[in-house]
């Protein structure tokens, strides 16, 4: 019984590293919404968080034990980019247009609530089981 | 009361305890996975279990050898403890296939650990009888 405890936690634990995880990466696409040059030397492209449940995380390799989550990959998300009309600027080409990274900000905000929402639920979840675990040791006191 | 009937109750108490990590854990699991693509809900199958601890008592006898067994519903069992657990039949997928539903998670998760808290104080109570008495009441 303890470990079907621990390995509930262990499983929020995860939540909360993969949607941090999230949190990060819609900062950073936010941030870098006016990139116009990435690390290849063309705008910044815009970075997608792809979870997956992880069973592994659990302390029993057998069935039905707890599943955790894990970030599979981070994508880079490879739709056009947008161009904007701004002859004066550095990058534009020789028509005067700028290729300005794909990144939607308000999608981002939406994403960055998700994922701070989510975080907050596993919160609450870990500090029920902490709660149930205190509750268990305590039987060794009375 | 007997020795016997001690045993049981503190018996039953615990189990009680086991399964309500059981459903902790699984709610746990669910709101782990609330923004993984394709993942579908697991609750605790309640009929099963009881099953399982009442060692076998709810099972469906047949009356002729030619009579069909019972559905055995299909899920995971954890290792030992006689909890099974499955997907949740009636869950609403969204768009990416995920079948969780936060509430739901919620109030499971609350309803365990109350559960889990009542087991608790009557088993704390339980050994503090037993305490008592091997203190001669004092």
């Amino acid at each position: 019984m303890p470990s079907t405890l621990a390995a509930a936690i262990n499983a929020s634990a995860s939540a909360l590293a993969a949607e941090r995880t999230r949190v990060e990466v819609a900062v950073s696409n936010i941030a870098n919404a006016e990139s116009t040059r990435g690390p290849d030397g063309g705008p910044y492209r815009r970075r997608q968080v792809v979870l997956a449940p992880d069973a592994s995380s659990g302390f029993d390799g057998a069935l039905g034990q707890a599943i955790g989550v894990r970030v599979a990959d981070i994508r880079q998300d490879d739709s056009r980019f947008e161009m904007r009309y701004e002859p004066t600027h550095p990058d534009a080409d020789e028509d005067g247009w700028v290729r300005i990274p794909n990144i939607d900000t308000s999608e981002e905000m939406v994403d960055v609530i998700g994922a701070s929402r989510a975080y907050q639920a596993n919160l609450a979840a870990i500090n029920i089981i902490r709660d149930m675990i205190q509750r268990a040791l305590e039987l060794a006191r009375t | 009361m007997n020795r016997l009937d001690d045993a049981a109750v503190v018996e039953t108490l615990r189990r009680h305890m086991s399964v309500a990590a059981a459903r902790e854990m699984v709610a746990a699991s669910n709101i782990a996975n609330l923004n993984t693509p394709g993942y579908k809900a697991r609750e605790v199958d309640f009929e099963v279990t009881l099953d399982r601890h009442l060692g076998g008592a709810l099972r469906l006898a047949g009356a002729d050898p030619g009579h069909l067994a019972g559905p055995d519903g299909g899920g995971d069992e954890q290792a030992g403890s006689g909890v099974r657990i499955r997907e949740i039949a009636d869950g609403q997928a969204q768009r990416d296939g995920n079948t969780v539903q936060l509430e739901r998670e919620l109030l499971a998760m609350g309803r365990a650990a109350g559960d889990f808290a009542q087991a608790q104080t009557a088993l704390a109570a339980k050994f503090k009888l037993l305490r008592y008495a091997i203190n001669e009441g004092r």
